[in-house]
């Protein structure tokens, strides 16, 4: 199958409103922390009408038009009460220091902030992603009449055989309400995986983001759109490699039997793609972390090959670094670096998304600010080039 | 800016095997190895010259380091410099100790010694340069030794181990790679695949070998432990719901079920909602008291030992099972139900 994605100039965004948020647009390197970030997504339409973000397992054919440089924020203070999930601050810097943990300091950002009513934070969540879904397709809408600056198309030809079959195995966290990845639209436990998507799916809206933990270790849904590892991939395909393509499977399995079946099954996935060897990605932490290591293990017992990729947490004072689990097979680990580190200070101009971190402090005046509350500073695909070393 | 210079008797000029009694002596200005040392400083002065016979520190450590770190105390240099001990171990062992206790007190410290000299294990956050394994590398290893003194002392901060010539300690450090975490991923996977297998983190997994199966359960001691951050209605000791500081005890007093109403969760770690609809399901009280009214588990203990497993240090959630464990076993627990979130 084959999908085309053009680029168009940043001016051609187009203002929106949005019922119950403010809508900012901040210019590119603004003085500007964001706070209270959900989600970040690239504005995208298709001209033949179907939605840019589809709930009809059809993404990834035809052509879609993007903004190039221009990234919706969608922030949101769930109400105290409702609060449940305590720690989930998520930070993006436009300038500073912590500009350097985000791909979004050089984009025009659109932040839209949410002021919840008191439906309960699943119906508040629920409008808030189809609020900055929709925002993101609306602002796209001028690329309609233009033309594209480039155009990129998404097709996996023949490749020589002799090169290595590699696919990518992408896990999605369902975790309960806040803490799911959808795919067309649903949460990624209730999506049948693991299964075998095109890559192009992918990369086309497929997948977007409702899991709002530890800010750095998410895939914000923009991280599906521009995916660095599938577009790598279709990169060195049919030059290094052969691109087998991408599996989806859920993290936090809920039961060690489950954990284990969706690891052989995923593993099985694989196999059938023809791959003799996957990058496994991860999102969030804790237990999704045992997820990926049973299912490299499993990978590796079935004769294809693993390079895992993962966050860690270690405390800076230690000499040891710690991944949340481990298993011996797990032999080739890409660090996306540590999330315990402090990010120098930094005092913005303006804050953007609340004026108040989740622990009550003034955003602007936060000091340093670990690793961990930068949205996707440490994200499990491999989407930015933080690691960490030993020194 | 002040360095101060630890050498062994040898090196000191105190005189060689028949003088490693010495105890911890104080010489002002540099000594020996110290004066090529000086010349290799930038903006650095070297104020005092320490030395301690090997065989002194070896057999009487606490003595020697008291002293030396009062004398340390008192000249509070801008960094402190061991060695070249090169491949001698005793030598290399008081260089790196007394590196890692001033680096411990906030004084920047390096030490030098060939890399395979037991010392370097001792040196902690302290800095070690590495030298050749005997004296003929002292021309060698006296410029990298200044250079990287000199750095500690300026409080510029210091680059990777590669970069700077330290052998690494061991911390984790982030930077920028050049290249995206895909880019890194598909590249070591490439390689795996040809045979050249490479990892940029290792697992070094403190495995707990599972204890073998109670042998009579009903006649058992059985309490109930958990991570789900399960405390008493309104949390009345403030446990936290992310990077917990401690753990607590409950007494379950006779109770049959956790109530809703009388037990939640303040886990900051997944939506509580429906766990405090019933927080049996993060503590099976129900349960285990229906097995201990059919005689299946002999008796339920009468605590709930409780804490919030979320971002904490694996440190911290150690000692959390150290002492939670020393509680059960001095009340005589022979099994433990532990659920976790």
């Amino acid at each position: 199958m084959a999908w085309e994605l053009a680029s168009f100039s940043p001016g051609l965004l187009r203002e929106a409103d949005v019922e119950g948020a403010e809508v900012e647009i901040v210019p590119a390197g603004s003085p500007v922390r964001v706070t209270h970030v959900l989600d970040a997504v690239e504005p995208r339409i298709r001209p033949d009408g179907r939605a840019a973000f589809p709930t009809d397992g059809r993404a990834g054919e035809g052509r879609t038009n993007r903004l190039d440089s221009v990234v919706v924020l969608s922030c949101l203070d769930f109400p105290g009460e409702e609060r449940p999930l305590h720690e989930q601050e998520s930070i993006v810097d436009l300038g500073g220091p912590g500009a350097g943990l985000t791909p979004f300091a050089d984009m025009t950002a659109v932040v839209l902030t949410f002021s919840p009513d008191d439906t309960g934070h699943v119906a508040i969540d629920a409008e808030a992603r189809r609020a900055a879904l929709g925002v993101a397709e609306e602002i796209a809408r001028g690329t309609l009449d233009a033309e594209p600056d480039a155009v990129e198309r998404f097709e996996l030809g023949p490749a020589d055989a002799g090169l290595p079959a590699i696919a990518a195995l992408i896990q999605l966290s369902d975790l309960g309400p806040l803490y799911i990845q959808y795919v067309y639209g649903l949460p990624a436990g209730e999506a049948e995986l693991p299964r075998a998507f095109d890559p192009a799916e992918v990369l086309d809206g497929a997948v977007t983001c409702g899991e709002y933990h530890w800010a750095a270790m998410r895939n914000p849904t923009w991280f599906f759109q521009r995916n660095e590892l599938i577009r790598m991939l279709y990169r060195e395909h049919g030059k290094t490699l052969r691109f087998a393509g991408v599996v989806l499977m859920r993290g936090y399995e809920q039961t060690a039997a489950d954990k284990q079946s969706a690891a052989e099954r995923a593993a099985g996935v694989a196999g059938e793609l023809g791959a003799e060897g996957v990058v496994i990605t991860t999102d969030a932490g804790g237990n999704s972390h045992t997820d990926v290591m049973l299912t490299c293990r499993a990978c590796e017992q079935a004769g294809i090959r693993t390079t895992v990729v993962l966050a860690e947490e270690t405390d800076p004072q230690s000499t040891r670094p710690i991944l949340t689990d481990w298993v011996a097979e797990a032999d080739s680990i890409v660090s996306t670096g540590n999330v315990e580190e402090l990010v120098e200070a930094w005092t913005p101009e303006r804050v953007l998304g609340g004026e108040r971190l989740l622990d009550g402090s003034p955003a602007a005046e936060a000091g340093p600010i670990p690793v961990r509350n930068y949205l996707g500073a440490a994200n499990q695909m491999g989407q930015l080039a933080l690691s960490a070393r030993t020194e | 800016m002040k360095a101060v210079h630890y050498l062994n008797q040898f090196f000191a000029g105190l005189g060689g095997e028949g003088q490693a009694e010495t105890p911890p002596t104080r010489l002002e200005g540099a000594v020996g190895p110290g004066r090529g040392l000086a010349a290799e400083l930038e903006g650095v002065e070297i104020v005092a010259t320490l030395a301690c016979g090997d065989d002194y520190f070896a057999e009487h450590e606490d003595e020697a380091m008291a002293a030396l770190l009062e004398m340390l105390a008192e000249l509070d240099p801008d960094v402190l410099v061991a060695g070249p001990a090169f491949g001698s171990g005793r030598y290399g062992y008081a260089c790196a100790r007394l590196a890692a206790a001033a680096a411990e007190r906030g004084i920047p410290a390096v030490a030098a010694m060939h890399e395979e000299n037991p010392g370097v294990a001792e040196a902690a956050a302290a800095y070690v340069v590495p030298t050749a394994v005997n004296v003929a590398g002292m021309r060698d290893a006296l410029p990298r030794l200044g250079a990287l003194a000199s750095a500690l002392a300026s409080g510029r901060e210091l680059g990777s181990a590669g970069e700077e010539g330290y052998l690494a300690r061991g911390f984790r450090r982030n930077y920028v790679a050049e290249k995206t975490g895909a880019e890194r991923a598909v590249g070591l996977l490439l390689a795996k695949l040809a045979g050249d297998t490479r990892t940029e983190v290792r697992g070094d997994m403190d495995r707990v070998e599972p204890p073998p199966p109670v042998t009579d359960l009903a006649s058992a001691l059985v309490a109930l432990v958990t991570e789900a951050g399960c405390v008493p209605q309104g949390n009345p000791d403030h446990l936290q719901s992310v990077r917990a500081q401690g753990w607590f005890r409950y007494d379950l007093g006779g109770a049959d079920t956790l109530a809703s109403g009388r037990y939640e969760s303040v886990h900051g770690g997944f939506d509580v909602t429906l766990a405090n609809e019933d927080p049996n399901r993060l503590v099976p009280l129900d349960t285990v008291r229906g097995l201990e009214r059919a005689g299946r588990v002999g008796r339920v203990h009468e605590a709930l030992y409780t804490t919030t497993g979320n971002g904490t240090p694996v440190v911290v959630a150690t000692r959390f099972g150290q002492e939670i464990a020393g509680e059960l076993r001095d009340a005589g627990v022979q099994a433990v139900l532990l659920s976790g979130t």
